[in-house]
Protein backbone atom coordinates (compact mmCIF):
# COMPACT_ATOMS: atom_id res chain seq x y z
CA UNK A 1 0.00 0.00 0.00
CA UNK A 2 1.52 3.24 -1.09
CA UNK A 3 -0.07 6.25 -2.62
CA UNK A 4 0.25 9.99 -2.85
CA UNK A 5 -2.50 12.09 -1.31
CA UNK A 6 -3.38 15.31 -3.09
CA UNK A 7 -5.43 18.09 -1.52
CA UNK A 8 -6.92 20.32 -4.23
CA UNK A 9 -8.47 23.66 -3.25
CA UNK A 10 -11.19 23.73 -5.91
CA UNK A 11 -13.31 21.32 -7.94
CA UNK A 12 -11.44 22.36 -11.10
CA UNK A 13 -8.10 21.58 -9.47
CA UNK A 14 -9.44 18.20 -8.32
CA UNK A 15 -10.58 17.33 -11.85
CA UNK A 16 -7.19 18.39 -13.28
CA UNK A 17 -5.41 16.11 -10.81
CA UNK A 18 -7.74 13.21 -11.58
CA UNK A 19 -7.05 13.62 -15.30
CA UNK A 20 -3.31 13.96 -14.82
CA UNK A 21 -3.07 10.78 -12.72
CA UNK A 22 -5.73 8.71 -14.48
CA UNK A 23 -6.22 5.74 -14.39
CA UNK A 24 -4.48 5.25 -11.06
CA UNK A 25 -6.24 8.13 -9.31
CA UNK A 26 -9.26 7.93 -7.07
CA UNK A 27 -11.25 10.54 -5.22
CA UNK A 28 -11.62 10.18 -1.47
CA UNK A 29 -14.02 12.10 0.77
CA UNK A 30 -14.74 10.79 4.29
CA UNK A 31 -12.69 7.70 3.45
CA UNK A 32 -14.89 5.37 5.51
CA UNK A 33 -15.21 3.04 2.55
CA UNK A 34 -12.10 3.86 0.50
CA UNK A 35 -9.58 3.36 3.30
CA UNK A 36 -11.12 0.01 4.28
CA UNK A 37 -11.02 -1.12 0.64
CA UNK A 38 -7.36 -0.12 0.40
CA UNK A 39 -6.57 -1.97 3.64
CA UNK A 40 -8.32 -5.07 2.32
CA UNK A 41 -6.28 -4.72 -0.91
CA UNK A 42 -9.45 -4.53 -2.98
CA UNK A 43 -8.23 -1.32 -4.58
CA UNK A 44 -4.72 -0.01 -4.96
CA UNK A 45 -4.78 3.60 -6.18
CA UNK A 46 -1.43 5.33 -6.69
CA UNK A 47 -3.04 8.75 -6.20
CA UNK A 48 -5.80 9.68 -3.81
CA UNK A 49 -7.41 13.05 -4.43
CA UNK A 50 -8.93 14.38 -1.24
CA UNK A 51 -12.18 16.17 -2.02
CA UNK A 52 -13.35 16.28 1.61
CA UNK A 53 -12.21 19.85 2.11
CA UNK A 54 -13.56 21.34 -1.13
CA UNK A 55 -15.50 24.46 -0.17
CA UNK A 56 -19.25 24.84 -0.61
CA UNK A 57 -20.14 21.18 -1.08
CA UNK A 58 -21.33 20.40 2.46
CA UNK A 59 -24.40 22.60 2.66
CA UNK A 60 -28.07 21.69 2.76
CA UNK A 61 -30.00 24.46 0.98
CA UNK A 62 -33.73 24.97 0.70
CA UNK A 63 -35.54 26.94 -2.01
CA UNK A 64 -39.30 27.43 -2.35
CA UNK A 65 -39.76 24.17 -4.22
CA UNK A 66 -36.64 22.05 -3.71
CA UNK A 67 -33.78 20.93 -1.49
CA UNK A 68 -30.13 20.63 -2.52
CA UNK A 69 -27.69 18.55 -0.51
CA UNK A 70 -24.00 19.16 -1.16
CA UNK A 71 -22.30 15.88 -2.04
CA UNK A 72 -20.05 16.23 1.02
CA UNK A 73 -23.02 16.51 3.40
CA UNK A 74 -22.47 14.18 6.35
CA UNK A 75 -25.15 11.69 7.40
CA UNK A 76 -25.27 13.28 10.83
CA UNK A 77 -26.14 16.67 9.26
CA UNK A 78 -29.07 15.07 7.43
CA UNK A 79 -30.14 13.25 10.58
CA UNK A 80 -30.25 16.39 12.69
CA UNK A 81 -31.64 18.78 10.05
CA UNK A 82 -34.90 20.37 11.25
CA UNK A 83 -36.43 20.54 7.74
CA UNK A 84 -36.39 16.76 7.42
CA UNK A 85 -38.55 15.97 10.45
CA UNK A 86 -41.87 16.21 8.59
CA UNK A 87 -42.83 14.72 5.24
CA UNK A 88 -39.16 14.09 4.36
CA UNK A 89 -38.55 11.89 7.39
CA UNK A 90 -37.34 9.09 5.08
CA UNK A 91 -33.99 10.93 4.90
CA UNK A 92 -33.55 11.02 8.68
CA UNK A 93 -34.66 7.42 9.06
CA UNK A 94 -32.15 6.21 6.47
CA UNK A 95 -29.27 8.45 7.58
CA UNK A 96 -29.62 7.30 11.17
CA UNK A 97 -29.05 3.60 10.42
CA UNK A 98 -25.72 4.07 8.62
CA UNK A 99 -22.84 2.87 10.83
CA UNK A 100 -22.42 4.48 14.23
CA UNK A 101 -22.26 8.16 15.14
CA UNK A 102 -18.53 8.15 14.40
CA UNK A 103 -19.07 7.08 10.79
CA UNK A 104 -22.05 9.40 10.37
CA UNK A 105 -19.94 12.36 11.50
CA UNK A 106 -17.52 11.94 8.61
CA UNK A 107 -18.99 9.73 5.86
CA UNK A 108 -20.59 11.69 3.02
CA UNK A 109 -23.83 11.01 1.18
CA UNK A 110 -22.07 11.64 -2.15
CA UNK A 111 -19.61 8.88 -1.26
CA UNK A 112 -22.44 6.47 -0.50
CA UNK A 113 -24.01 7.18 -3.90
CA UNK A 114 -20.87 6.87 -6.03
CA UNK A 115 -19.89 3.62 -4.27
CA UNK A 116 -23.10 2.21 -5.75
CA UNK A 117 -23.33 -0.63 -3.26
CA UNK A 118 -26.57 -2.56 -3.86
CA UNK A 119 -27.15 -2.28 -0.09
CA UNK A 120 -26.38 1.45 0.27
CA UNK A 121 -28.95 2.68 2.77
CA UNK A 122 -29.16 6.26 1.56
CA UNK A 123 -29.88 5.46 -2.08
CA UNK A 124 -33.49 4.15 -1.75
CA UNK A 125 -34.77 7.30 0.02
CA UNK A 126 -33.25 9.48 -2.68
CA UNK A 127 -34.76 7.25 -5.39
CA UNK A 128 -38.13 7.55 -3.65
CA UNK A 129 -37.73 11.34 -3.76
CA UNK A 130 -36.81 11.11 -7.46
CA UNK A 131 -33.50 12.88 -6.80
CA UNK A 132 -31.09 14.16 -9.45
CA UNK A 133 -27.34 14.53 -9.24
CA UNK A 134 -25.27 17.50 -10.36
CA UNK A 135 -21.95 16.41 -11.79
CA UNK A 136 -18.89 18.42 -12.81
CA UNK A 137 -16.18 17.00 -15.05
CA UNK A 138 -13.59 17.83 -17.70
CA UNK A 139 -16.44 18.47 -20.18
CA UNK A 140 -18.31 20.81 -17.85
CA UNK A 141 -21.48 20.29 -15.87
CA UNK A 142 -24.38 17.93 -16.31
CA UNK A 143 -27.32 16.58 -14.35
CA UNK A 144 -28.60 13.03 -14.26
CA UNK A 145 -31.48 11.34 -12.49
CA UNK A 146 -30.21 9.09 -9.69
CA UNK A 147 -32.16 6.15 -11.15
CA UNK A 148 -30.11 6.44 -14.37
CA UNK A 149 -26.85 7.02 -12.51
CA UNK A 150 -26.33 3.68 -10.78
CA UNK A 151 -25.97 1.03 -13.49
CA UNK A 152 -24.75 -2.03 -11.60
CA UNK A 153 -23.17 -3.20 -8.35
CA UNK A 154 -20.34 -0.72 -7.77
CA UNK A 155 -20.90 0.81 -11.22
CA UNK A 156 -22.20 4.28 -12.08
CA UNK A 157 -22.36 6.33 -15.25
CA UNK A 158 -19.63 8.70 -14.00
CA UNK A 159 -16.97 9.36 -16.63
CA UNK A 160 -13.33 9.43 -15.53
CA UNK A 161 -12.48 12.50 -13.42
CA UNK A 162 -16.12 13.53 -12.96
CA UNK A 163 -17.27 14.57 -9.48
CA UNK A 164 -20.78 14.49 -8.05
CA UNK A 165 -21.22 17.94 -6.49
CA UNK A 166 -24.80 17.90 -5.23
CA UNK A 167 -28.06 16.00 -4.96
CA UNK A 168 -31.41 17.73 -5.63
CA UNK A 169 -35.02 16.77 -5.11
CA UNK A 170 -38.35 18.60 -5.25
CA UNK A 171 -40.42 19.28 -2.16
CA UNK A 172 -43.47 17.08 -1.80
CA UNK A 173 -47.06 18.19 -2.46
CA UNK A 174 -49.62 18.41 0.35
CA UNK A 175 -50.90 15.11 1.79
CA UNK A 176 -47.56 13.37 1.25
CA UNK A 177 -45.46 11.30 3.61
CA UNK A 178 -42.35 9.15 3.41
CA UNK A 179 -40.91 6.23 5.37
CA UNK A 180 -37.77 4.08 5.43
CA UNK A 181 -37.51 0.56 6.80
CA UNK A 182 -34.41 -1.56 7.17
CA UNK A 183 -33.99 -5.18 8.16
CA UNK A 184 -30.66 -6.55 9.30
CA UNK A 185 -29.52 -9.27 11.67
CA UNK A 186 -29.05 -6.72 14.45
CA UNK A 187 -30.33 -3.19 15.04
CA UNK A 188 -27.17 -1.15 14.57
CA UNK A 189 -23.88 -1.26 12.67
CA UNK A 190 -25.39 -3.55 10.09
CA UNK A 191 -25.49 -3.99 6.34
CA UNK A 192 -29.11 -4.24 5.17
CA UNK A 193 -30.66 -7.57 4.26
CA UNK A 194 -33.37 -5.48 2.62
CA UNK A 195 -34.25 -1.82 2.93
CA UNK A 196 -37.33 -0.05 1.56
CA UNK A 197 -38.17 3.61 1.08
CA UNK A 198 -41.68 4.83 0.25
CA UNK A 199 -43.14 8.17 -0.73
CA UNK A 200 -46.94 8.35 -0.86
CA UNK A 201 -49.22 11.24 -1.88
CA UNK A 202 -52.99 11.02 -1.50
CA UNK A 203 -55.58 12.83 -3.62
CA UNK A 204 -56.67 16.19 -2.20
CA UNK A 205 -59.92 15.08 -0.60
CA UNK A 206 -60.08 11.29 -0.89
CA UNK A 207 -58.02 8.42 0.45
CA UNK A 208 -56.98 7.33 -3.03
CA UNK A 209 -53.29 7.21 -3.99
CA UNK A 210 -52.34 10.14 -6.24
CA UNK A 211 -48.63 9.39 -6.49
CA UNK A 212 -46.45 6.57 -5.20
CA UNK A 213 -42.71 6.09 -5.39
CA UNK A 214 -41.11 2.99 -3.89
CA UNK A 215 -37.43 2.07 -3.78
CA UNK A 216 -35.90 -1.20 -2.68
CA UNK A 217 -32.30 -1.78 -1.64
CA UNK A 218 -30.23 -4.96 -1.23
CA UNK A 219 -32.70 -7.10 -3.18
CA UNK A 220 -31.35 -6.60 -6.73
CA UNK A 221 -28.00 -5.73 -8.36
CA UNK A 222 -28.89 -2.08 -7.78
CA UNK A 223 -31.44 -0.33 -5.63
CA UNK A 224 -34.49 0.03 -7.89
CA UNK A 225 -38.06 1.34 -8.21
CA UNK A 226 -40.70 -1.39 -8.68
CA UNK A 227 -42.70 0.44 -11.33
CA UNK A 228 -45.50 -2.13 -11.60
CA UNK A 229 -46.22 -1.87 -7.90
CA UNK A 230 -46.14 1.94 -8.10
CA UNK A 231 -48.42 2.04 -11.15
CA UNK A 232 -50.86 -0.45 -9.63
CA UNK A 233 -51.52 1.84 -6.66
CA UNK A 234 -52.39 4.99 -8.63
CA UNK A 235 -56.09 5.76 -8.11
CA UNK A 236 -56.54 2.82 -5.71
CA UNK A 237 -57.84 3.40 -2.18
CA UNK A 238 -54.88 3.51 0.21
CA UNK A 239 -55.12 0.65 2.69
CA UNK A 240 -54.19 -2.85 3.68
CA UNK A 241 -55.52 -4.58 0.59
CA UNK A 242 -53.90 -2.37 -2.04
CA UNK A 243 -50.64 -2.07 -0.07
CA UNK A 244 -50.38 -5.88 0.25
CA UNK A 245 -50.84 -6.25 -3.51
CA UNK A 246 -48.16 -3.58 -4.11
CA UNK A 247 -45.85 -5.55 -1.82
CA UNK A 248 -46.53 -8.73 -3.81
CA UNK A 249 -45.78 -6.93 -7.11
CA UNK A 250 -42.59 -5.43 -5.69
CA UNK A 251 -41.41 -8.85 -4.50
CA UNK A 252 -42.01 -10.21 -8.01
CA UNK A 253 -39.94 -7.41 -9.50
CA UNK A 254 -36.81 -7.90 -7.39
CA UNK A 255 -33.97 -10.31 -8.14
CA UNK A 256 -32.26 -10.99 -4.83
CA UNK A 257 -29.20 -13.14 -4.21
CA UNK A 258 -28.53 -15.64 -1.44
CA UNK A 259 -25.50 -14.66 0.60
CA UNK A 260 -24.09 -14.84 4.12
CA UNK A 261 -26.82 -12.47 5.38
CA UNK A 262 -29.98 -14.07 3.98
CA UNK A 263 -31.37 -16.35 1.30
CA UNK A 264 -32.95 -14.98 -1.86
CA UNK A 265 -36.32 -16.39 -0.78
CA UNK A 266 -36.15 -14.67 2.58
CA UNK A 267 -35.23 -11.39 0.93
CA UNK A 268 -38.17 -11.68 -1.46
CA UNK A 269 -40.51 -12.35 1.45
CA UNK A 270 -39.12 -9.35 3.29
CA UNK A 271 -39.68 -7.08 0.28
CA UNK A 272 -43.41 -7.93 0.20
CA UNK A 273 -43.87 -7.32 3.91
CA UNK A 274 -41.68 -4.23 4.14
CA UNK A 275 -43.26 -2.49 1.13
CA UNK A 276 -46.68 -3.00 2.72
CA UNK A 277 -45.44 -1.73 6.11
CA UNK A 278 -43.65 1.28 4.63
CA UNK A 279 -46.81 2.31 2.77
CA UNK A 280 -48.91 1.77 5.91
CA UNK A 281 -46.51 4.01 7.84
CA UNK A 282 -46.83 6.70 5.14
CA UNK A 283 -50.62 6.50 5.34
CA UNK A 284 -50.53 6.83 9.13
CA UNK A 285 -48.30 9.86 8.83
CA UNK A 286 -50.59 11.54 6.28
CA UNK A 287 -53.55 10.94 8.60
CA UNK A 288 -51.63 12.52 11.48
CA UNK A 289 -50.92 15.58 9.28
CA UNK A 290 -54.59 15.75 8.25
CA UNK A 291 -55.71 16.06 11.85
CA UNK B 1 9.88 7.91 1.59
CA UNK B 2 7.27 10.37 0.66
CA UNK B 3 6.81 12.11 3.97
CA UNK B 4 4.98 15.36 4.38
CA UNK B 5 4.53 17.66 7.35
CA UNK B 6 1.21 17.44 9.15
CA UNK B 7 0.14 20.32 11.37
CA UNK B 8 -2.30 19.13 13.96
CA UNK B 9 -3.57 20.36 17.33
CA UNK B 10 -3.93 17.54 19.84
CA UNK B 11 -5.54 18.31 23.19
CA UNK B 12 -4.83 22.01 22.70
CA UNK B 13 -1.17 21.56 21.83
CA UNK B 14 0.19 22.18 18.31
CA UNK B 15 2.22 19.42 16.74
CA UNK B 16 4.21 19.14 13.51
CA UNK B 17 4.66 15.54 12.47
CA UNK B 18 6.36 14.02 9.42
CA UNK B 19 3.86 11.53 8.08
CA UNK B 20 3.49 9.08 5.21
CA UNK B 21 0.36 9.45 3.08
CA UNK B 22 -1.14 6.12 4.16
CA UNK B 23 -0.79 6.67 7.90
CA UNK B 24 -4.06 6.94 9.75
CA UNK B 25 -4.83 9.44 12.47
CA UNK B 26 -4.73 6.52 14.94
CA UNK B 27 -1.16 5.66 13.92
CA UNK B 28 -0.08 9.29 14.26
CA UNK B 29 -1.70 9.69 17.68
CA UNK B 30 -0.22 6.50 19.12
CA UNK B 31 3.12 6.11 17.34
CA UNK B 32 4.16 9.71 16.73
CA UNK B 33 2.50 11.75 19.48
CA UNK B 34 2.34 9.06 22.16
CA UNK B 35 -1.35 9.33 23.05
CA UNK B 36 -1.80 5.69 24.01
CA UNK B 37 -5.30 6.16 25.43
CA UNK B 38 -6.65 5.88 21.88
CA UNK B 39 -6.95 2.13 21.29
CA UNK B 40 -6.45 -0.02 18.22
CA UNK B 41 -8.58 -3.01 17.38
CA UNK B 42 -10.71 -3.73 14.31
CA UNK B 43 -9.22 -1.13 11.95
CA UNK B 44 -12.53 -1.07 10.01
CA UNK B 45 -14.68 1.42 11.98
CA UNK B 46 -16.73 -1.45 13.40
CA UNK B 47 -15.80 -1.33 17.09
CA UNK B 48 -15.18 2.29 18.07
CA UNK B 49 -12.25 1.83 20.48
CA UNK B 50 -10.20 4.24 18.35
CA UNK B 51 -12.76 7.05 18.71
CA UNK B 52 -11.39 10.58 19.13
CA UNK B 53 -13.01 13.98 18.69
CA UNK B 54 -12.18 15.74 15.43
CA UNK B 55 -13.12 19.40 15.80
CA UNK B 56 -15.43 18.26 18.60
CA UNK B 57 -17.13 15.37 16.83
CA UNK B 58 -16.56 11.66 17.44
CA UNK B 59 -14.90 9.85 14.54
CA UNK B 60 -13.07 6.55 14.05
CA UNK B 61 -9.37 7.43 13.91
CA UNK B 62 -8.45 3.97 12.55
CA UNK B 63 -9.71 4.64 9.01
CA UNK B 64 -9.11 8.38 8.76
CA UNK B 65 -6.01 9.28 6.77
CA UNK B 66 -3.93 11.63 8.89
CA UNK B 67 -3.11 13.79 5.87
CA UNK B 68 -6.82 14.66 5.63
CA UNK B 69 -6.86 16.34 9.05
CA UNK B 70 -4.25 19.01 8.30
CA UNK B 71 -4.94 22.00 10.54
CA UNK B 72 -7.66 20.24 12.52
CA UNK B 73 -8.06 19.96 16.25
CA UNK B 74 -8.18 16.52 17.86
CA UNK B 75 -9.21 15.62 21.40
CA UNK B 76 -8.19 12.27 22.89
CA UNK B 77 -9.13 10.76 26.25
CA UNK B 78 -5.98 12.38 27.70
CA UNK B 79 -7.41 15.79 26.77
CA UNK B 80 -10.71 15.82 28.62
CA UNK B 81 -9.56 15.45 32.22
CA UNK B 82 -6.76 14.27 34.51
CA UNK B 83 -6.76 12.31 37.78
CA UNK B 84 -7.18 15.52 39.79
CA UNK B 85 -9.78 17.07 37.49
CA UNK B 86 -11.95 14.35 36.04
CA UNK B 87 -14.51 15.10 33.36
CA UNK B 88 -18.08 14.44 34.61
CA UNK B 89 -18.24 11.44 32.26
CA UNK B 90 -15.04 9.98 33.71
CA UNK B 91 -16.34 10.60 37.23
CA UNK B 92 -19.65 8.90 36.45
CA UNK B 93 -17.98 5.90 34.77
CA UNK B 94 -15.96 5.30 37.97
CA UNK B 95 -18.92 5.83 40.31
CA UNK B 96 -21.24 3.58 38.34
CA UNK B 97 -18.66 0.81 38.02
CA UNK B 98 -18.96 1.07 34.24
CA UNK B 99 -15.39 -0.06 33.59
CA UNK B 100 -14.61 -3.77 33.27
CA UNK B 101 -11.55 -4.60 31.15
CA UNK B 102 -11.36 -0.94 30.21
CA UNK B 103 -10.29 -1.31 26.60
CA UNK B 104 -13.40 0.34 25.10
CA UNK B 105 -13.74 3.02 27.76
CA UNK B 106 -11.72 5.86 26.17
CA UNK B 107 -13.72 5.43 22.96
CA UNK B 108 -16.94 5.02 24.90
CA UNK B 109 -16.42 8.23 26.89
CA UNK B 110 -15.51 10.25 23.81
CA UNK B 111 -18.48 8.83 21.85
CA UNK B 112 -20.74 9.89 24.73
CA UNK B 113 -19.08 13.31 25.01
CA UNK B 114 -19.61 14.03 21.31
CA UNK B 115 -23.29 13.11 21.66
CA UNK B 116 -23.87 15.15 24.85
CA UNK B 117 -22.03 18.16 23.36
CA UNK B 118 -24.36 18.06 20.33
CA UNK B 119 -27.35 18.85 22.53
CA UNK B 120 -26.18 20.93 25.47
CA UNK B 121 -28.32 20.51 28.56
CA UNK B 122 -30.22 17.51 27.20
CA UNK B 123 -31.12 14.57 29.40
CA UNK B 124 -31.23 11.72 26.91
CA UNK B 125 -33.38 8.64 27.48
CA UNK B 126 -31.72 5.25 27.88
CA UNK B 127 -32.77 4.38 24.31
CA UNK B 128 -31.20 7.57 22.99
CA UNK B 129 -27.95 6.77 24.83
CA UNK B 130 -28.04 3.22 23.50
CA UNK B 131 -28.41 4.55 19.97
CA UNK B 132 -25.66 7.14 20.48
CA UNK B 133 -23.08 4.57 21.61
CA UNK B 134 -24.10 1.90 19.08
CA UNK B 135 -20.84 2.44 17.16
CA UNK B 136 -18.69 1.59 20.19
CA UNK B 137 -18.59 -2.02 21.29
CA UNK B 138 -17.88 -3.31 24.80
CA UNK B 139 -16.70 -6.90 24.47
CA UNK B 140 -17.30 -7.36 28.22
CA UNK B 141 -20.92 -6.46 27.31
CA UNK B 142 -21.20 -4.18 30.33
CA UNK B 143 -23.61 -1.85 28.60
CA UNK B 144 -26.10 -1.42 31.45
CA UNK B 145 -23.61 0.35 33.70
CA UNK B 146 -22.13 2.26 30.80
CA UNK B 147 -25.60 3.62 30.04
CA UNK B 148 -26.10 4.37 33.77
CA UNK B 149 -22.85 6.34 33.71
CA UNK B 150 -23.71 8.36 30.59
CA UNK B 151 -27.17 9.17 32.03
CA UNK B 152 -25.64 10.22 35.37
CA UNK B 153 -23.09 12.45 33.65
CA UNK B 154 -25.75 13.97 31.39
CA UNK B 155 -27.89 14.84 34.44
CA UNK B 156 -24.95 16.48 36.22
CA UNK B 157 -23.83 18.41 33.15
CA UNK B 158 -27.42 19.63 32.57
CA UNK B 159 -27.73 20.64 36.21
CA UNK B 160 -24.42 22.55 36.32
CA UNK B 161 -25.33 24.22 33.01
CA UNK B 162 -28.68 25.32 34.48
CA UNK B 163 -26.93 26.80 37.54
CA UNK B 164 -24.52 28.89 35.46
Amino acid sequence: MSFDLHRPATVTEAIDLAQRFAPTARYVAGGTDTVIQINRKKIDPAHLIDVACLPGLSEITETTDAFTLGALTKYRSVETHPAFRGDLRVLVEAASVVGGHQVRNIATIGGNIVNASPAADFVPPLLALDASLDITGPQGRRSVALRDFIVGPGRTNLSPAEIVTSIRFAKLPARSATAFLKEGRRRAMEISIVCVAACLTLEASTSRCASVRLAIGAASPTAFRPEQAEGYLIGKPAGKESFAEAGRLAAEACSPISDVRASAGYRRGLVAVMVERALTTCLQRIREQDQ
Amino acid sequence: MNRKILNIVVNGESHQVLIEPHWTLLQVLRNEIGMMGTKENCLEAECGVCTVLLDGKAINSCILLAAQVEGCSVTTIEGIGDPEHLHPLQEAFIECGAVQCGYCIPGMILTAKSFLDENPGCRPSRDEIREAIAGTLCRCTGYRKIIDAVATAADRIALSGAKQ
